[in-house]
This record gives C-alpha cells, structure tokens and sequence, in this order.
C-alpha cells in the first residue's frame, strides 16, 4: 500500500511540475528560515552551557540606588568577594576579576589581548582545561600568567610549549607563564585571551583604592556549595554591603550564569528580560514563516481537488476506506516535505555563510549531529502534517457517487477556508513589511540624534605606554602634519558611562548626595576635539595647573544647581571643593537611547585611558592614519598604533537593533515570496476553473482589461482584509517594542498606507500574471474543450 | 442475490426535495444479466449506485447476498462491497497516474492480498482481456475500448460475484462497444451476476431481463429472449 501511494505521490509531482515546484520551493524556503532562526536559537540558549558548574556559579552585580530609583550595575567594590566566601559558609568559592587590555611582545611579535586579573578560585569555577600546566598551580605565583591556547599560538606559534617561558607585558615588565587553557568557545559571556592574578593589578593600582567598599570597579564571581537554598543565600549576599558600609542604597545579588547572556536587563533593580525576549520573538517568527509555507501546500492542495476527485472517487469504489486516503494524502504531504527539506538543506549550505556574516555568529549546519538531524527531520514531519492535514481530510470525504458523475465537489467551505488562509498569508507579510519600515526608521532616528558631539572625524586610540607623558608633542606633530584639527585625553569612551559618584553636596541643590554624577579628567582642548560647546563661562586653561581646583560641568548639572548662573557656585565632592568656571553643552551617553546622568569635568589627564583626535575633513583617511602612525611611532615607539573610528563604534552600539532590522527584512521578503507563491498558484487554478466563464464573456464582447479586472478583484479584496487585519496587529506589535526605547520615533500612518500599497502592488502583480493569460487566450478553444 | 422492497431515495436541496427513486422493488437472481433503462433523469443511475453501496437508499429495504446493506455506515459498506462487487463506468475512471498493471491491481491491494498473488492474478486477467502487451502503459497512451478493457480487468479481477455496468459503451465506437458487450457477456455466462444502466436498445438486448424506470419508478420489464442477438 505504502509503495503505491510513494509511486501516485511521485507520478502527481512529475505530472504537475509547476504545482510541485511552487509548493516544494515555498515549504524549502519556509524551512530554510525556520532552520536558519532555530540555529539561531541554538546559539543563543546554549551560552555558558558548556560550563559543568554552570549551576553553581553566580555572577555578582550590585543595586544602587539613586533618586528613587534601582540602577544595577555589573561592578561591585574590591572586597566583596573575600567576605562573601568568607562569612557566607554556603560560598566555597569567590573571585574577585577586573577586565582590561594588556601588550604581549615576544621578539618583534606584539598583540594586545583582552583578559582578566583575577583570584584562583576563578580557574576551578569555571573548570577551566589546562593543555599546559595545572589549575593547581597555576597562580602559584605573583607574576604569573595563564593564556588561552590561541593567544599563546599567536605569540610562540602553533604546537610550541610555552610553560614556564617568560613574556614581556606593556613593554615594562615580564611574566612568567603558568599554564595555557584550551580555547573558549564563542557561546561563552565572560571572556578573556589572559588570566593573571589579582594582586599583580593590586600592587599597581595601589591597595588603598581597592580595599575600600566605596569604589565598585570589579566583577564578582560566587560558587555555592551543591544543593544550599538559593534563596537563602541570596538573602545574606544583598544584606552583605549594607552591613559593611551602613549605606542600605547599595547592595549586592546573585545572578544565575544561566541567566547571564538571556536575561541581562534589569528595570528598577529588577529582571527585565534581555535577549531572551528576542529569543521567543524569533522563534514565533520561525513557526510563523513555516505556517504560511504549509498554508500554501493546503491551499494549492485544495484549489487542485477538482482534479484528485474523480481518483478519489475511483479509489472508494475499489475499496479503499476514508482511512486508507487519508493515509495516502497524508504521505504525498510529507514526501513534498521531505524534498523540501532536501531543497532546503542545500538551501542552508549556501545561506548560512551569509546569514553567519549578517548575524555575527559562527552558526553551522551539523547533519551528523543528533540535534540537528532530528530537528530537520521534526519540522518535515510537523510540515508534512501540518500541510497535509486539511488537503487529506477534505479530499478524502469527497462523495464517489458525485465526483464520479462529474458533480463539483462541494468547494464552497474549502473556498472560504482558503481565502482565509490568503488573507492570513498576506496579514503576516504586511506585519512584517510595517514592522520592517519601523525598525528602520527607529534606528535611523538613533542613529541621526544629536549626540551633543560630533562623532564624524573623530578617531579614539587607547591610551598606552607614554602617551600622557608625551601628550604635548604628539599633539604638536600631528597637528603639524596639516590633517589634524586637535588632539585631547580623556579618561572615559565618549560612548560609554565610566567614573561616575554620588555623595556630592553643590550650592544651589537639594538632594545631592542623592545624584548620580559622572566624572570625565580631561585635556583642556578636548571640547575643541569633540565639537562639544561651551555655553556659558569658559573652558580650562591650557596650563593644568593653573585649573586644578575648577571644574566645568553639563547644562544639566547646571539646572540642578537652581535659579541663576552656576558660575562661582562650590561642588563639594569627596571632600574637596571645586569652582564651577563653565557650563558645556550635555552630550549622550551610556544608553544611546536615555538620558544621561549629569557631568562634571576636571582640567587633569593623569588618569586618562582615551586620546581622541579630530582629523581634518578633506583628507583620505588612510593617509591620515599613517600620518598618525609616524607620530605615534615617534613618540610611543614601545606600543602598536591602534584606533577606532568613533562613528563605526557608534554604529556597531546598534547591534541588536540592527540584527533585529536585517531579520525583519530578510523575513518580511521571504513572507512576501511565500505568500506570492501560493497567490500565484491559487490564480492559475482560478484562471483555470473559470476559462469557459472567461470565454463565454469575450464571444460576448468583455474586453482584456475587464477579464483582468475580474480576475483579479477576488483577490484584492481578500488583501484589503488583509491590510486590515494587520494594520493594528503592526501597531500593536511596533509601539510595545518602540516603549523599551526612552528616545523613540512616533508610528507615522503613512507607514501603514505605504506597506498596504507595497502588498497591493505585489498582489497585483502576481495575480494578473494569470489574469492576463486567461483573458488573452482564444475564446474558442476554451469553449471547444468544454 | 439482490432484493430490494419498496427502495426510496430524495435528494434534498434547501429549497426543494427531489423524489430519484420511488417505492422500487427488485429482485435479482444468481447469474442474471439485467439491463436497466429509462430517459436521463429518471433515476437509472441512482438505482445502480445503490445497488452498489456506493450511496444508501433515504427509505426502504436492501438485501445483498443475504446482508442487509440499508443504513449500513459508509466504512461497513466499503467492506461489503470489497472483493464482491466491480464497477465498469462509462468514463472507464481509470487513475492516470497509474499503469495500467497498477490500476487492475489496486482492488487487490484494498483486499490486502500478498505481493505475488496479485501479480499472478492482474496478468492472467490482463491476458484474457487481450491487454497484457499494455500493462506498462498509462491510460491516456491507450485507446477507448482498450481503457474500457482495463477498467472490466479492474472490475473483474478480484473475481466479483456482481458486477455493476454504468452506460459501458457509451464513450466507444460502435466496434470497441460490441468488444465491450461481448467481454461481459462472456463473464456472465461465466456465472458472475451483471445490472448494467444503458440507454443503448442494442446493448439492452445481451441482458436477460430489461428493467425501464420512469420518473423513479419501475414501469416495464421484459425478458429478452434471444441473448446475444446483436452479436
């Protein structure tokens, strides 16, 4: 039996290559998509899984408290970790890390690598896999160091043993190497290329500064002993900092490794969610895009009944049982499934590169892999039936005594079904058209905001050896070489929040210790270098020691200093009082899309982590950065010329936004093809079915355009459902997602108007196809055959 | 082998009721050949289909082999009509995706007979209805009367002991109809009982018995005496 309904599903796709062609390719194209998300998903939900304590190890961030409300911040003061292992019996083990870049040189070799300082019990934690060396020992001593396989590759070459060899550091010193861990894999939050322990960053920075509970500056890593109470110990973890420093708007939690890389936001000191709500999103998306796919094979598998009935009826009075075609119905769904998935897999080999470049993802298609062949082979038999269901239940309860007589199957409720199933079709396709349009503009609208500074021009290099030192004729020789406009030192990214305090007391405010202040250490001519303005008084002067005990602040530190100019007005900040002299424009920060915290600036680059240079318009760039690399040659010999465009870090803050908007379009055109397909097979077969109609109205005298206009009616009337439905569904959708944006665009009405003329047109288009054929052809064939 | 008392059969539309068949009484005998006949529309058609369980009566009484077959559900009468009746239609109905080996075999396989049997049994009827040298072919590379030929192997294949005629000669020349009609007389001499719908007088007169129906209704009937007269 099974042989026979494999030979008739066969035979019927060879017949009706065109119908076959439309459906396989529509399901192929519904599943490459949903593989492509669901490999997606993978990724995503598999972070931090390779890790065997992944149960027991926490992250560490701390509440603060200003204004009333939670901020959380992934900092917590240098001390907490040992007291958490050390008065929480239920922690076995802590580690306090601080993340940063470091030079290693071996020979004329030189990279910069991001790693961590960190405490011992950070190797066991997350049981890192030593090809060199042991966890044991390998902090065993001050001036050791662990390194990744690759980085330790990069160095000394491919398969050298390393352990025990020294390596030099920021050109100023030598560590020794301890042990080399194999690679992490890209599914991992907290990366590093280096380890180092902690009290080597301790003798530099000076234990003063890091022993104190009043700097948050480090990350923090827990691991509790197996089967203790969670909530238990969560409880003394946030009653930790308050009872150390007697301040209550402050207090450190747990935070689960599982919920590291998903469930990162936190709103008022509470989780909010994270990528795991782009996670649900997509893989909706994904079951959406296979339902109007399968929604094509029904709807084509029913248009073409009239030509499965009379085999229907044959079939029946032969013997077979309503079970028995339905069976078969069932097994030609999922054989066209089964060569869609084919199709779809070939689809996957040459996509998943680009879809990898477009994501930034390693994403790969492993057949071999449990996983991933039993998803492949999950979503052909969930297409096969989901799209063989209606057409098989429908076909199978044809009457043999009517089909066999040539009486029209009863297609009225299949017709009506099958219009509902075109309008759900195009509603989906003119959501993700609306919604693509959206998130376009949103970003756009990011994107053009006014920062406050101009990003265009503006180059940052990483501060480094003896630049600070040499700030002065590094400034001079560049400006020299005629292609830049001005030179400054900061200690923060322009793009980032950094040193920021509260506890301040200013002349004029209420509150104060309440607000959190920002602190950026300059240069004098960094508000020349950034195209920052100032508004009122004046900037530093050119000599830092004339400006030590002024300082400038934001024009919104200014409206919290009262009625009046701020100038001459006293900050109180840690003790010391500063002047105010200048108030300079506020410029956007941290959340891209928020309001900034206000800031105060200090005329003192000793600390500075930045230097930012204005290249002059005009000039190509790479001859730009040569020039620039001369001069840092000349004046940092020991270090390698790095930088980065300030506009491409600025673009590159909209990852997720972008990710978001790329998938939309990809999604709403494979919506689109999808839906077309089926739209255009659907006409074929109404062309079709009505050609005596259509013949019997030329011989009549209806011209070309009318029959293209009755054809077509139909369904564009099914469209404007269509565009009903989905216009508030679309607005919906769009401003609860537009709500999570502080600086956001309003739903504009025209999108809808544009997206629902798009779908018109693209219908329109489709469907006269057939139209047109039909009425072009010769009115006396049509009415011979019948 | 057939009784059927006072068979009535309406159709009813939402506005109208259409009275196909009214207060029918029929018997047919073991091995008859009987011929039905009438203008279109008066209920011929119904009738067959009836007698074929491929529609149940709306009233009345039908007795197949000893089997009451009225208000039996389609499932039961599927298995009643498996393997004891065959169907020869005017429009042959044969599966164009099929060859014509597959579309003899298929009442074999709905009687879930084995592999080898079914071979030996479609060739051996394909050879006696002259049709082995097509069984690789699809019907549309066949002529009429050779598609109606495949569709008697169809219909007698599984060895019915009714077969059941719906105007099998109305698609054909006058040629492939006297093939036609001479292969089913053949078959009934052979003891397999036929009711054939024919508007045919000279079909008609290989039956044993002619039935007309007007207006759902059994009005004449009349043996024929000389079977096979036309031959």
């Amino acid at each position: 039996m099974l042989r026979n309904y494999l030979k008739i599903s066969f035979r019927n796709l060879w017949k009706n290559k065109g119908y076959s062609f439309l459906n396989i390719f529509g399901l192929a194209i519904g599943i490459t998509c949903a593989s492509l998300i669901l490999l997606w998903v993978e990724d995503e939900v598999s972070f931090d899984q390779i890790f065997p304590k992944k149960d027991l190890v926490y992250y560490v961030p701390t509440n603060q408290n200003y204004e009333g409300e939670w901020r959380t911040f992934y900092s917590t003061p240098g001390p907490l970790a040992k007291v958490l292992k050390d008065e929480i019996p239920e922690i076995v083990g802590s580690a306090i890390t601080h993340s940063t870049n470091l030079l290693f040189t071996n020979g004329d070799k030189g990279i910069n690598r991001r790693g961590r300082y960190t405490d011992a019990d950070f190797l066991k934690m997350f049981s890192l896999e030593f090809v060199e060396g042991s966890a044991e020992n390998a902090f065993s001593r001050p001036e050791a160091i662990v390194l990744t396989q690759k980085t330790a590759a990069e160095l000394f070459g491919e398969n050298t043993k390393v352990l025990n060899k020294p390596i030099r550091v920021d050109n100023k010193e030598n560590y020794i190497i301890t042990g080399v861990v194999k690679d992490l894999p890209q599914n991992v939050t907290f990366r590093f290329e280096w380890l180092v322990p902690f009290e080597r960053f301790a003798e530099q920075e000076g234990m003063e500064w890091l022993a104190g509970f009043g700097n948050n500056f480090a990350d923090t890593f827990v691991e509790l002993a197996p089967g203790v109470d969670f909530n238990a110990v969560d409880a003394k973890v946030r009653e930790m900092l308050p009872s150390k420093t007697e301040d209550a708007d402050t207090y450190a939690f747990l935070h689960a490794m599982e919920d590291w890389h998903l469930r990162s936001s936190f709103k008022n000191g509470k989780k909010a969610g994270g990528r795991i709500g782009y996670v649900h999103l997509f893989a909706i998306i994904a079951l959406v895009i296979l339902l109007i796919a399968c929604i094509n094979f029904m709807n084509l598998a029913t248009a073409r009944s009239e030509k499965r009935a009379n085999e229907v009826g044959v079939r029946k009075v032969l013997g077979s049982g309503k079970k028995s075609l339905i069976s078969q119905f069932i097994a030609e769904a999922l054989i066209t499934a089964t060569f869609a998935t084919i199709l779809s897999i070939l689809l996957l080999v040459v996509l998943i590169p680009q879809f990898n470049i477009l994501i930034e993802k390693q994403l790969e298609l492993r057949l071999l892999d449990a996983t991933h062949s039993i998803t492949l082979l999950g979503i052909t038999l969930i297409c096969g039936l989901l799209a063989g269901w209606y057409p098989a239940f429908y076909l199978s309860s044809f009457k043999p005594v009517e089909v066999l007589k040539g009486v029209r199957a009863k297609i009225g409720g299949a017709a009506i079904i099958r219009k509902g199933l075109v309008v759900a079709q195009f509603t989906v396709s003119i959501v993700f058209i609306i919604s693509t349009i959206i998130v376009y503009q949103q970003l756009q609208h990011i994107k053009s905001r006014d920062l406050g500074y101009d990003k265009e021009n503006l180059i940052k290099m990483p501060v480094n050896g003896s630049m600070i030192e040499n700030f002065l004729p590094i400034k001079q020789d560049m400006i020299a070489s005629g292609m830049i406009e001005n030179v400054a030192l900061t200690n923060s990214n322009i793009l980032s929040d950094g040193n920021n305090g509260s506890g301040l007391e200013w002349q004029g405010g209420t509150d104060t210790e309440d607000v959190l202040i920002s602190f950026r250490f300059i240069t004098p001519n960094f508000f020349e270098t950034t195209g920052m303005k100032t508004i009122e008084g004046r900037g530093f002067s050119q000599d830092a020691r004339k400006d030590t005990t002024n300082v400038l602040i934001s024009e919104s530190f200014a409206k919290l200093m009262g009625d009046g100019s701020p100038l001459g007005k006293n900050v109180l900040r840690y003790g010391e009082t500063f002047t105010v002299i200048g108030v300079v424009n506020d410029f956007v920060y941290g959340d891209l899309y928020g309001t900034s915290d206000p800031v105060m600036y200090f005329n003192n680059p000793d600390n500075a982590f930045n230097m930012y240079v204005k290249t002059k318009a005009g000039f190509a760039f790479d001859k730009t950065l040569i020039a620039m690399e001369g001069v840092m040659k000349k004046h940092n010999p020991a270090f390698p010329f790095e930088y980065e465009f300030v506009d491409e870090a600025f673009n590159a803050k909209f990852k997720g936004e972008r990710l978001i908007g790329n998938l939309f379009q990809i999604f709403a055109l494979l919506a689109i093809i999808i839906s077309c397909l089926g739209l255009f097979g659907l006409s074929a077969y109404t062309a079709e079915q009505r050609r005596k109609e259509i013949g019997v109205r030329k011989v009549l005298g209806s011209s070309v355009s009318n029959i293209v206009q009755l054809l077509s009616k139909d369904f564009m009337r099914l469209v404007l459902i269509a565009i009903a439905i989905a216009g508030p569904l679309a607005w919906w959708a769009m401003q609860n997602w537009l709500e999570s944006f502080a600086y956001r665009i309003e739903i504009n009405p025209w999108v809808f108007a544009a997206a629902g003329f798009v779908a018109i047109c693209i219908a329109l288009v489709t469907v006269s196809f057939q139209a047109i054929k039909a009425a072009i052809a010769n009115p006396v064939k049509s009415l011979r055959t019948e | 082998m057939i009784t059927i008392q006072n068979l009535k059969k309406s159709f009813r539309t939402e506005e109208v009721e259409t009275l196909a068949l009214n207060s029918v009484n029929l018997k047919v005998e073991d091995g008859e050949f009987v011929a039905i006949m009438g203008p279109s529309g008066c209920g011929k058609s119904t009738l067959l289909n009836i007698i074929g369980m491929l529609d149940n009566p709306t009233e009345g009484n039908y007795n197949f082999a000893g089997n009451e077959v009225s208000g039996l559900k389609e499932s039961q009468r599927t298995q009643l009509r498996k393997g004891n009746l065959g169907f020869v239609f005017q429009s042959f109905n044969l599966i164009d995706e099929l060859t014509v080996f597959e579309n003899v075999e298929l009442p074999l396989i709905y009687l879930k007979m084995n592999k080898s049997e079914r071979k030996q049994k479609v060739r051996a009827v394909l050879e006696r209805m002259k049709i082995a040298h097509r069984e690789k072919h699809f019907p549309q590379q066949l002529s009429g009367g050779q598609q109606q030929r495949v569709a008697i192997s169809r219909a007698v294949v599984t060895n019915p002991k009714l077969i059941l005629a719906d105007e099998p000669t109305g698609n054909l020349d006058s040629k492939n109809g006297i093939e036609v009609m001479n292969l089913l007389t053949e078959l009934n001499q052979e003891g397999t009982t036929i009711v054939m719908v024919t508007h045919s007088d000279r079909d008609s007169h290989y039956a044993h018995r002619v039935i007309n129906l007007f207006d759902g209704q059994i009005v004449t009937e009349s043996q024929n005496r000389a079977i096979g007269a036309m031959v």
